[in-house]
């Protein structure tokens, strides 16, 4: 990877950076996923800059250029997310029908109690 | 959820309403014309249309969804009160007018029978001649033969969501009801549990206003994969014991 490009990402990295912090400060984003987001980050500069780490790496897995190992493991890191978001969504979704049902029958409980 | 365990009241007729205010007064009123004294429970599921608000002023108990959940959800809720308000059995039926009032006390009487949930059919007897399109016919007999296969009981109508059905069924089904297109999934889910299945003819009439939830063309694409995924899964869970 040139010099020019490792530069490229690492810039890109921190400025992430700076966005992720700037989400947590203004509460849009809770610790534990700006912890994940800085790990994140924190990845992309390592393996940007341990060159070696990463030619031994592009050698495992067979590819040619150190930056089809860091594409591939960006998709893998992005399929793990999307399935950990979508376990997220999900048990959000059903405590919402939860709550919603359990406001409603409480609300038809009350009722009943004013109208017997 | 404690409300009015003490009571074991006959049974109560359970509507799931979703923008139906065009089709609810008849429908409530065809109920209360054939003499059928059961309690009316409404759970209008977030409607737009002023379907609740029309609820309010009929005789009927109303629970309200302060948002849309989908139609298993609002059919869960139903089941959940019915069950926590102690009724004995439980008529399942739609606001939109196809379901007849009058075939009632047909499921009644074959629940009486010894089954447990009895499903009002659109195509056995004389009821077969019902017409619905050619597709949709497809999908429900090839989701009839899963179910089938998968449960263990032949029914003919499985997307029917007339039904009558005992306490016992209702607590399992107030319990984990799908949200959407509970359909086949549920017939599977209650086959593999051992529950006493059994189907009966019911006239149906066709709906004068509104539009049906397979209409949407995205979720009638949706619906056959949901349901032979859910299906499978179903079976998974019972043999693994999850459920």
């Amino acid at each position: 990877m040139s010099f020019q490009a490792k530069i490229i990402i690492t810039a890109m990295a921190l400025v992430n950076l700076v966005f992720i912090m700037e989400l947590l400060r203004k509460k849009k984003l809770s610790e534990s996923y700006t912890l994940l987001w800085l790990f994140v980050i924190g990845a992309v500069i390592f393996f940007t800059w341990a060159a070696q780490f990463l030619s031994s790496l592009t050698r495992f897995f067979g590819a040619i250029a150190p930056v089809s190992t860091l594409t591939l493991l960006s998709l893998l890191f992005i399929l793990v997310m999307l399935i950990f978001f979508s376990m997220k969504i999900y048990k959000m979704e059903r405590r919402i029908k939860e709550l919603v049902q359990r406001l409603a029958l409480d609300n038809a409980k009350r009722n009943q109690h004013i109208t017997p | 959820m404690g409300l009015r365990q003490d009571i074991d009241k006959e049974g109560a007729i359970v509507i799931p309403v979703f923008n139906e205010e065009k089709n609810l007064r008849a429908t409530v009123e065809e109920i209360r014309r054939e003499r059928i004294t059961w309690d009316i429970i409404t759970v209008d599921d977030g409607s737009t249309d002023g379907s609740r608000e029309l609820l309010e002023k009929l005789p009927v108990t109303v629970i309200s969804h302060p948002v849309n959940l989908g139609y298993g959800a609002a059919v869960q809720t139903g089941l959940r009160y019915a069950v926590a308000a102690g009724y004995g059995t439980v008529v399942l039926m739609d606001a939109d007018g196809q379901h007849i009032p009058s075939e009632i006390p047909n499921l009644l009487a074959a629940l009486e029978k010894g089954a447990d949930i009895v499903i009002g059919s659109r195509f056995l007897g004389s009821s077969a001649g019902y017409r619905i399109p050619f597709l949709r016919r497809m999908g429900i007999k090839f989701f009839s033969a899963l179910a089938g296969i998968l449960g263990g009981t032949k029914i003919y109508d499985v997307t029917s969501g007339y039904q009558a059905m005992r306490r016992n069924v209702a607590q399992f089904l107030a319990e984990e009801y799908p949200v959407d297109f509970p359909d086949a999934e549920v017939i599977i889910s209650l086959g593999l549990k051992k529950f006493r299945i059994a189907e009966i003819p019911v006239q149906f009439r066709r709906r004068e206003h509104g539009v049906s939830m397979y209409s949407n063309p995205i979720r009638a694409f949706y619906y056959p994969f949901k349901s032979i995924l859910a299906s499978f899964i179903v079976l998974l869970r019972i043999i693994r014991g999850k459920n």
